[in-house]
């Protein structure tokens, strides 16, 4: 190889180690700010349903501060460059995706929209060459969100709320048949779509439980 | 919006991607087989023609360079589907083909100039026919299909070596690879795969080095009296081991590749 082309080649691959580089230390304080996000969610598990308003409000300010991260990540990224580098993030807006539907359903029992998870998350349209919550992402962040619902509905029967089981059985089940409608392949999207079932099983099991016991009125489960 | 609307885009999406995706890989596969078919080519024509004064084959060579010409075809039905952020949303796909065409390239370029193909060269030779670029190379796939180029020199020289004027070739091959072994190795850190690679480089380099040794140790009492039994002695030599190579070292990949290229 000559001198010249042995040049371009290890400063083009220079180039691209120190960008590699950067978005792992962005991504880092990303992750950061998420895990202190989903630390505190983990409290809805021993929170009653009437305080979750207030713990929800204390893991708020999270989401400034993923904003700001965000923003980081992108100026970095150069254009086109998004799959290039997907799987250094990839994990961790899947993570956001979880937390902010999460929240989103704890709060007004919705499920949250992928454009409304880039709004909350500080995601831009003009980054839309660089950095964006692919759909992938947001369905597997939408099936975290499911899989600790299904552990929400135990512990609100733990903590003597028979109502909140209903409601969760029956936005899973609107959301299972929604994502029946995919051509799922065998991959990530497909094995976490299996996980799915065993919620709906657990889920089923739960509901079965309570109305066998008569713990609650057995129409609560439409009104949600 | 209605989740099951959104759903139904969702599904829309995902299917175009995959769809696109096995178009891209199907593509891919005939890039790579052509790819080979064009190596063996290359194989066959050079052993059937002595080379010239400096080792070369620039005449010998000639179909296949037509042949590796002809595969912009295929790289031109690829690139519209390879525009903007998609060229690495589907680099996977297309990476294999890639690097067996830079094998190809690269091997036709060595037997042609005895050098090494630059990256410019490769990315010159994957542009339409208005000069535009049908993508921009990887430097990863043009490293590792250098890297790849190492192991057809290797068989290259092992089969130069066993006629009389192909000492030089050997020679030439071996201080070829030894170059190119060298300047990845300093590019490994950062191409995953390379490492691997760079253990195949050495293992080739290591074949040449023990042929040109032969060469030089066996023939050496006879060689400029009885130049007929040198070169027997060393082509009994490079016999064996030109077939512990075909038997042993080609591994599985080859494997059958020489019955169903023989129309070229």
């Amino acid at each position: 190889m000559n001198a010249q082309d042995f040049a371009f080649i290890e400063n083009a691959l220079n180039a691209d180690a120190d960008i590699k580089e950067n978005l792992r230390d962005e991504v880092h304080e990303l992750e950061k700010h998420l895990r202190h996000m989903s630390g505190t969610l983990n409290r809805i598990h021993s929170t009653p349903r009437s305080e979750i308003p207030a713990l929800l409000a204390t893991v708020e300010p999270g989401f400034t501060q993923c904003r700001e991260s965000n923003a980081t990540i992108a100026a970095l990224i150069p254009p086109n460059a998004y799959w290039r580098w997907k799987d250094i993030w990839a994990r961790h807006l899947q993570t956001a995706v979880y937390v902010a539907s999460l929240i989103e359903y704890l709060s007004t029992g919705q499920l949250l929209s992928l454009d409304e998870a880039s709004t909350r998350l500080g995601f831009q349209a003009e980054w839309k060459d660089r950095y964006y919550i692919a759909a992938e992402d947001y369905l597997q962040g939408v099936i975290s969100m499911v899989n600790e619902l299904s552990r929400l509905a135990v512990n609100s029967v733990t903590m003597g709320n028979f109502e909140e089981p209903l409601k969760i059985s029956a936005f899973v089940k609107e959301l299972f048949s929604a994502f029946s409608l995919l051509n799922l392949k065998n991959d990530g999207l497909r094995r976490k779509f299996d996980s799915l079932k065993y919620d709906i099983k657990k889920l089923e099991e739960i509901v079965y439980d309570i109305s066998l016991r008569q713990l609650v009125k057995r129409d609560a489960g439409d009104d949600k | 919006m209605n989740i099951l609307t959104a759903f139904e885009t969702f599904r829309d999406e995902l299917d175009d991607q995959q769809e696109k995706r096995e178009r891209l890989i199907k593509t891919s596969r005939e890039v790579t087989a052509t790819a080979k078919k064009i190596i063996f080519l290359l194989h066959r024509l050079v052993s059937a023609e002595n080379a010239d004064s400096q080792g070369l084959h620039a005449n010998a060579i000639k179909p296949a360079k037509k042949k590796l010409g002809e595969l912009n075809t295929l790289f031109a039905k690829m690139a519209p589907e390879l525009k903007g952020e998609e060229f690495w949303r589907h680099w996977r796909s297309v990476s294999p083909g890639l690097q067996e065409y830079i094998e190809a390239l690269s091997f036709a370029h060595y037997l042609e100039f005895g050098t090494l193909a630059s990256y410019h060269d490769v990315q010159a030779a994957l542009t339409d026919a208005d000069g535009v670029p049908y993508f921009n190379i990887p430097l990863s796939d043009y490293l590792l299909g250098i890297s790849d180029l190492t192991g057809e020199l290797m068989r290259y020289a092992i089969v130069a070596i066993s006629r009389a004027d192909g000492t030089l070739q050997a020679r030439q091959v071996l201080d070829f690879v030894r170059g190119t072994y060298a300047d990845l190795e300093k590019f490994s850190p950062h191409v995953r795969e390379l490492p691997r690679k760079q253990d195949v480089t050495s293992a080739s380099l290591q074949k040449i080095e023990d042929a040109v040794y032969a060469v030089v140790v066996r023939g050496a009492e006879y060689r400029g009296q009885r130049d007929d039994i040198a070169d027997e002695i060393v082509r009994r030599y490079v016999a064996g081991l030109d077939s512990a190579l075909s038997r042993g070292s080609r591994g599985p990949r080859d494997a059958g590749a020489d019955d169903d290229d023989g129309d070229d």
